[in-house]
């Protein structure tokens, strides 16, 4: 690859002052306390992950931390600059990329295209090639756009429409277009939902191959092994609030946490007996 | 040619300014804006051009820019107040803002001509003027649907949720859309009525949103193509319908209805399937030719299947409960 | 005091053609555009059939509900169901049934323009003739005092639909929430075009009583009254019945008071201006239940 899509940490070394910050961080609606009081530190090269049964605001935290959902209270700091006021569209600009839960691409789209909108985003457009009226030529594809279909193997679909692809492809170039915007913070809605064990650790892989270039990461993820073998460190949600944080394969045998999934799991089994 | 474009000169002037009209309404639609504010803006410049001609006695060009510009501020105003407003709320309210411009006009007095309108609206405006101002507008619309720029204009109108996070400022593309609205409208009312040297209040109002909408819905949404074989049919076939007769209105009306009904990307958007179809068996056949991937390299599992898959794979693996896996699995890792 | 007269019919006339809107509206999603032209096409078929019969007032009240009900009907079959089915989700199909209500209208309003030459019609060929009758130093017609009732009694029944019978029951479990009413078997198709007729019908009655009491009207005057009835709706908030009545009677309260005010030609921006101002102050309509999706 000629251009890295990643762009490099300033300070060149990880794990110093935090990417992003949350401090109180509380998202209500209405009487749901989806999220409730969450602090935590995020710092760059390194990948977290969140695990939390389901309505546990695992997803509502996101939504928070890219200001797509209003927070009832709590500070957002991203290198140390509150952000909580500025507009969304502002933080994608200051290296904030994210994915969502349920696949969301534009269907007159063809995958290069859905993936040159997050190019679009840089501040270079990833358009460092242009053509002589300024403009990418048509089925052209970008650097940041060819380097982000080669890291989630897409190549070979660029010129498909989104209908024309399986579940797992779709979510590959969900990734693409997040990947693509050059971001130093990703944030990721449980991107292997539907896929197989061989795309869950090549997701696997791309992450951690993304850590090198100061890439903070934050997954969502139900799957303990791929949480274990991908992430540096995980914090457990229930119910709105962190129940334990730590090393991966720790936190997955906090009792509490545990109990949070086989709670729940035990009462829907008595009920339905 | 140039007989038939002499023996044609109403119909020429009507299609380009029914397609300013269509192009008004279809760009704030592109952008997932529902306005038909652009009625309103046509009916704001053909009264104001009239005005700056008669009362102030201004050339064609300086008045119609004038009015451009006016009528894009206007726009921009309108949508400060409702652009916030989602679907058919937002609709009815520019609905709302269209009739009140006719009544504005009926009740202007001397400076509108009250139920009579304006007349004898005089300038030395041409055709040829005309063209180059519709094909200039039209070229800075085509740039709107291709690149970065068309890119972002779907994004927003698709998801603009998604779009917030792919960092485009929602609010200010909806307000945009409310500014070119503006401007295009008040463009085709004033150039209306330089050519036509009248306007009266039947010349607009809830009429002027159905004209433009049957362009847009028979022609086609999602681009300018779409707006101009919109214009092109509903100015001509009226004429061609004669042939059919007293019918023609009926004719009209089954052929709208039909197209919203079935066609809701318009006969531009059938072309464009047709192409990408081609299109595709294209591309499959350089791949196949390639030995590339033809199909999906997964076997193409749909979603429901794939969810399906997932659980009942758990249910053999893990028959009791994520518990196992989370314990299970974290012993066995070193 | 006759302009009380005059609030209490204007405002019955509206009541009567806002009430179907808003059912559907409130109730299906459909914000049909094409019940202005129903409106007028049902009071344009009895003035047919007026031409080669002699007929009563009843019959002729009847002719007006069933051609607004079939219509109405059929405009659900062959336009807005298909839309249904077609469309990728509900805000593309609220857009392209309000688009395609409006195409639809072209239809029956060509149609009645080509037999009137865009004149004036009426139903005076009726055996039944409207009379004025004083009540205690009012004025009042036979036809208005019957708008009046008629309004009220179904405004009355429609509320009373809704909120009682059983297939009221599940029309606003659909109104609330389409999944819902869905799981407790409700069956949406069938519903929907049980409301589309009730709709269409009260659609009807009203343009032949509107037509019995103005004496003639234009092909053209649905659309005006569609408006109108959208003004009327939002005042009071989707979906609630009170609400629509109380829409229907300010909104005819206000423009009997410009209309006496004034020369009279700004009558018409009274509820273009209502409801500017009721959505950007309040867009949820005084009585609304529904919170107004903001993009
Ligand atoms: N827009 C919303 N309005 C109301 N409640 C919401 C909304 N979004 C999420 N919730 C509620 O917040 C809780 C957390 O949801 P979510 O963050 O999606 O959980 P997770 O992603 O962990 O599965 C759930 O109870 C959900 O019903
Ligand atoms: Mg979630």
């Amino acid at each position: 690859m000629s251009t890295p899509v990643v762009q490099t940490d300033d300070a060149g070394t990880a794990g110093t002052a935090p990417v992003l910050e949350l401090r109180d961080v509380a998202v209500h609606f209405g009487g749901v306390k989806a999220v409730d009081g969450i602090s935590l530190q995020l710092e760059p090269g390194r990948i977290y992950g969140i695990i939390g049964p389901n309505g546990s605001g695992k997803s509502t935290l996101i939504a928070g931390i890219t200001r797509l959902t209003g927070l009832t209270r709590g500070e957002l700091l991203l290198d140390g600059q509150p952000v909580h006021d500025v507009a969304p569209s502002r933080l994608a600009g200051r290296g904030v990329a994210r994915t969502f839960q349920t696949v969301r691409l534009l269907a007159d789209l063809t995958v290069r295209a859905n993936v040159q909108i997050g190019a679009d985003a840089r501040a270079d457009g990833g358009r460092s090639r242009r053509g002589p009226t300024g403009w990418l030529r048509p089925g052209a594809t970008s650097p940041a756009v060819a380097d982000a279909i080669a890291r989630t193997r897409l190549e070979g679909f660029e010129d498909h429409y989104p209908a024309e692809l399986s579940y797992g492809t779709q979510r590959r170039v969900e990734i693409a277009r997040a990947i693509a915007m050059g971001p130093r913070l990703l944030l990721l809605d449980e991107p292997t939902a539907g896929m197989n064990q061989t795309e869950r650790a090549e997701i696997s892989a791309l992450m951690r191959s993304m850590r090198t270039g100061g890439l903070c990461q934050l997954l969502v993820e139900h799957d303990v092994q791929m949480m274990i073998d991908t992430c540096d460190y995980v914090f457990a949600m229930n119910s709105g609030r962190l129940i334990a944080q730590g090393a991966p394969a720790e936190v997955v045998r906090d009792p509490a946490v545990q109990e949070a999934y086989l709670g729940r799991k035990w009462r829907e089994h008595a009920d339905g007996d | 040619m140039s007989d038939f474009f002499n023996a044609n000169l109403v119909l020429v002037q009507s299609t380009l300014t029914g397609l300013l009209l269509a192009l008004s309404i279809q760009v704030p639609l592109r952008m997932g804006v529902f306005s038909f504010a652009g009625a309103g803006s046509y009916g704001i410049g053909a009264y104001a051009t009239g005005i700056l001609v008669l009362r102030y006695e201004m050339d064609a060009l300086p008045a119609i820019a004038l009015t451009a510009l006016g009528t894009a501020v206007i726009g921009l105003l309108l949508g400060a107040l409702i652009s916030r407003l989602g679907g058919l709320y937002l609709a009815m309210a520019t609905v709302a803002f269209d009739l009140i411009i006719s009544v504005i006009a009926i009740n202007g007095g001397e400076l509108t001509g009250a139920s009579t309108g304006l007349f004898g609206i005089i300038t030395d405006f041409t055709t040829g003027q005309m063209f180059v101002l519709t094909v200039a507008v039209l070229a800075l619309v085509a740039m709107s649907e291709v690149g970065r720029l068309g890119r972002r204009v779907d994004t927003v109108r698709d998801d603009p949720e998604l779009a917030a996070s792919m960092g485009i400022n929602v609010r200010r593309y909806r307000l945009a859309a409310f500014v070119v609205s503006g401007a295009l409208g008040g463009l085709a009312g004033g150039m209306n009525v330089l050519v036509r040297s009248t306007v009266g209040p039947l010349d607009i109002g809830f009429g002027l949103i159905v004209l433009a909408l049957t362009m847009i819905i028979v022609g086609g949404s999602r681009s300018w193509k779409g707006a101009l074989i919109g214009a092109v049919i509903f100015t001509w076939l009226p004429d061609l319908l004669t042939v059919i007769g007293e019918w023609q209105e009926l004719v009209y009306g089954v052929i709208v209805a039909v197209a919203a009904i079935f066609l809701p990307r318009g006969i531009y958007g059938v072309l464009q399937d047709g192409t990408r179809w081609v299109q595709r068996v294209r591309r499959d056949r350089r791949a196949a030719a390639r030995g590339g991937p033809v199909v999906d390299a997964d076997g193409g599992l749909r979603p429901q299947e794939d969810e399906a898959a997932v659980l009942v794979a758990q249910a053999a693996e893990q028959p009791v409960r994520e518990l196992d896996q989370l314990s299970g699995r974290t012993q066995g890792a070193p | 005091m006759q302009d009380l007269v005059s609030v209490v019919t204007l405002g019955s006339v509206y009541l009567l053609f806002a009430l179907g809107m808003s059912i559907t509206w409130g109730t299906i999603d459909i914000l049909n555009f094409a019940h202005g032209s129903v409106f007028m096409f049902s009071a344009f078929s009895a003035s047919l059939v007026l031409e080669r019969l002699t007929l009563g007032l009843v019959p002729v009240l009847l002719i007006g509900v069933v051609v607004g009900a079939l219509m109405s009907v059929l405009i659900q079959v062959v336009a807005f169901e298909q839309i249904i089915k077609r469309a990728r989700d509900r805000r593309t199909a609220e857009m392209q049934i309000l688009i395609g209500g409006i195409g639809v209208a072209i239809i029956p309003l060509a149609i009645a323009q080509h037999h009137t030459q865009s004149n004036p019609f009426g139903l005076n060929a009726s055996s039944f003739t409207v009379e004025s009758i004083s009540l205690g130093g009012l004025r009042i017609t036979n036809i208005q005092v019957l708008t009046v009732l008629l309004a009220l009694a179904l405004w009355a029944a429609a509320a009373v639909w809704l909120r009682r019978s059983r297939q009221g029951l599940a029309l606003r479990a659909i109104g609330v929430d389409a999944q819902t009413a869905a799981l407790m078997g409700v069956d949406r198709r069938r519903l929907a075009l049980v409301t589309m007729a009730v709709a269409g019908g009260m659609a009807g009655l009203s343009g032949v009583l509107f037509t019995f009491s103005l004496g003639a009207i234009t092909p053209e005057s649905g659309d005006t009254l569609l408006v109108k009835a959208f003004a009327c709706i939002i005042l009071g908030g989707v979906g609630s019945m009170l609400g629509v009545a109380f829409g229907a009677y300010l909104l005819a309260a206000a423009e009997v008071v410009i209309l006496t005010q004034t020369n009279g030609s700004w009558v018409e921006a009274v509820s273009f201006g209502l409801i500017f101002l009721v959505l950007l102050v309040r867009p949820a309509g005084v009585f609304g239940r529904k919170e107004v999706r903001r993009t």
